[in-house]
């Protein structure tokens, strides 16, 4: 496991400590287009550090304390789905059934730069990832993790809607498993890394390519940019995130494939799956077990019908 | 939920898309091409480009060919899903293609002039097919065509296009619409068979649809008339050019059985349809690329590759 820098526990410290300086302000808007019979949609606008406006998706179903038709009885689960790496947030993630929002409460977040949070920074996709990476202080993701936390906090304060405090799973990529880790309240976490572990190969894909990208054109940057990616990297958050923890690994093979990541298994209720290279088993493996460690009767209720 | 029967390829089909055509062909392309050596490799030039397409809104891609070629290249045309931005196709410059990738208006660089969101760019202005959102994004492909074909080093009789989900969908109507595209390749079409996709489906996007037709009940004559000027099905008979779809058989985006029914009605007499089974919405990609690449080689490098 690797052992955090000195400076570690200080500079995520600091972050958290000026976030509760800042008041959350929240500001809540029903959403009438996406409401249905079972579920009431919200726009959410909350302040982070900076001070800097954010905005997330709060679904909440109607009944927080009768039985659904075919749904589980309240007080909720709930599940927080932290920023995507991508440009636009939806009010539940491309591919997931709306009928989840019938027996669990779902928030997702647009932190800086993405839309609806991206005034007046617009991230840059490619470009997110790199933004200010030379110095800790003024990198971007130090405010996108203090947004993420900001989330958090805002659901488990949000007590009138239902939520069940046993119940608080994090849902999405390394920003889903520091945010568990650094805040209070999670009690489960998923999560499927793609950003911060080490320093990304040559051969590098996806977001962790801009990283390759920055060093061919200013090579001087490597030890800057190695001191700030080790505040984030996850092997650093493993032993405070929450034990209930699911780990999507890459694909046997890849530099994300369950061999590399398995430093964050090291919990007796974790479990590692590498991705089948399916969409649907691994979006299957995602809500099966987000449905068993939320004790669902059957998952299927919240199962997209392709999936049933 | 009860749907009416699909409404089908309206009488004046053809006579509005020739109109729109006109529309964007008389507006000058104004491409604008910046090399970008922030993202540009050792074997790939990688260019920001911008041009002008229907409604004078300026359109972003990313163009990408090999660093050292000699002679004319094939092209490719590419557009990235509903929710993404288009991301840097270097795999297929590596590959020897001078390949476009583009932001359709409403992405983050070509919204200035054309921001719905997401959601609601599958709903803007629905109920009209004269400003339905897509009019535009149809158009933009067209123009990224242009911009390929306005290429010196781009061989304009060796151009494909390829794609998966929005894409995927573009790509068919695209090819249905523009003889310039020799070979095609569409993964999980979106976009496709739009009354049955939206019964089936309750995942977002599709579900922006019926979001919209659960608060506008009084407007589903008329969001039903508009989306058949833009159903890939009204468009697949015209598809003359050999072209491959693959789907997923569990996809919860496109059904399966939408992107099946694109697939029939498909004029090409050299069309294959490859189905993947326990695969989701990316329709088995990683299975599917070795074949594509054989295919896009076969039609547009004269490799002689047999298929």
């Amino acid at each position: 496991m690797t052992t955090p820098k000195a400076d570690f526990e200080s500079y995520w410290r600091e972050t958290v400590e000026e976030l509760g300086r800042i008041p959350m302000a929240a500001e809540l808007t029903p959403i009438p287009l996406r409401t249905t019979d079972f579920s009431t949609l919200y726009g959410v606008h909350l302040t982070s550090i900076g001070p800097y406006r954010i905005f997330g998706y709060l679904s909440v179903p109607t009944s927080t304390t009768t039985s659904a038709t075919k749904g589980t009885k309240g007080p909720h689960p709930v599940i927080y789905f932290t920023p995507p790496y991508q440009s636009v947030v939806q009010p539940i993630p491309q591919g997931a059934a709306n009928e989840l929002r019938r027996h669990v409460i779902t928030f997702t977040l647009a932190a800086r730069g993405q839309r609806n949070a991206d005034k007046p920074f617009a991230a840059g996709f490619p470009g997110w990832l790199t933004t200010g990476i030379t110095d800790p202080a003024a990198y971007i993701f130090r405010g996108v993790v203090a947004d993420c936390l900001r989330g958090l906090e805002f659901i488990l304060s949000r007590t009138d809607t239902g939520i069940d405090p046993a119940r608080i799973a994090v849902v999405g990529n390394d920003l889903a498993f520091i945010t568990a880790a650094l805040g209070k309240g999670a009690t489960h976490v998923a999560t499927a890394p793609e950003l911060f572990f080490g320093m990304p190969s040559q051969n590098a894909s996806g977001p962790r390519s801009e990283v390759i990208d920055h060093l061919r054109q200013s090579p001087n940057d490597k030890t800057k940019i190695e001191n700030t990616l080790a505040l984030y990297d996850l092997r650093a958050f493993a032993a405070s995130a929450p034990a209930a923890r699911l780990i999507q690994a890459g694909p046997t093979g890849s530099d994300l494939d369950g061999t590399a990541l398995a430093p964050l298994t090291k919990s007796a209720h974790a479990t590692l799956c590498e991705s089948a290279q399916s969409r649907y088993k691994d979006g299957l493996a995602l809500m099966t077990w987000l449905a068993e460690q939320f004790n669902m009767p059957d998952p299927n209720i919240i199962l997209p019908a392709a999936w049933h | 939920m009860a749907l009416r029967k699909p409404t089908g390829k309206p009488d004046d089909f053809d006579a509005f898309w020739n109109d729109v055509r006109r529309q964007a062909d008389a507006l000058p392309l104004e491409p604008k091409i910046t090399a970008d050596p922030l993202r540009s490799t050792d074997d790939v030039s990688v260019f920001q480009v911008y041009f002008t397409s229907l409604d004078n809104i300026r359109i972003a891609g990313w163009y990408c060919r090999p660093a050292n070629f000699s002679g004319t290249l094939p092209g490719l045309l590419t557009l990235p899903g509903y929710q993404a931005e288009p991301r840097i196709p270097l795999d297929w410059a590596r590959q020897g293609y001078a390949v476009l990738n583009v932001a359709a208006r409403g992405k983050l660089k070509s919204h200035h002039n054309f921001n719905p969101g997401v959601p609601n760019l599958i709903t803007h202005n629905i109920t009209d097919r004269n400003t339905y959102a897509y009019r535009g994004i149809i158009a933009d492909a067209w123009r990224g065509l242009d911009f390929l074909l306005a290429q010196q080093e781009i061989d304009p009789s060796r151009i494909g296009m390829v794609g998966s989900s929005q894409s995927g969908g573009l790509t068919i109507i695209t090819a249905a619409l523009r003889s310039e595209i020799k070979a095609a390749s569409a993964g999980a079409p979106f976009m496709c068979a739009l009354p049955e996709a939206i019964r089936l489906t309750d995942t977002y996007p599709y579900q922006e649809i019926n979001d919209y037709l659960r608060v506008y009940p009084e407007s589903r004559d008329a969001v039903m008339t508009t989306l058949s000027y833009f159903d890939g099905v009204s468009f697949a008979g015209q598809v003359a050019c050999p072209i491959i779809v693959n789907i997923g058989l569990r996809d919860n985006i496109c059904p399966p059985g939408a992107t099946r029914a694109v697939f029939e009605a498909i004029g090409s007499a050299d069309k294959k349809l490859y189905p993947y089974d326990g695969q989701g919405h990316d329709a088995g990609a990683h299975l599917q690329k070795p074949i594509v690449t054989e295919f896009f080689a076969r039609h547009l490098k004269n490799t002689g590759a047999s298929s």
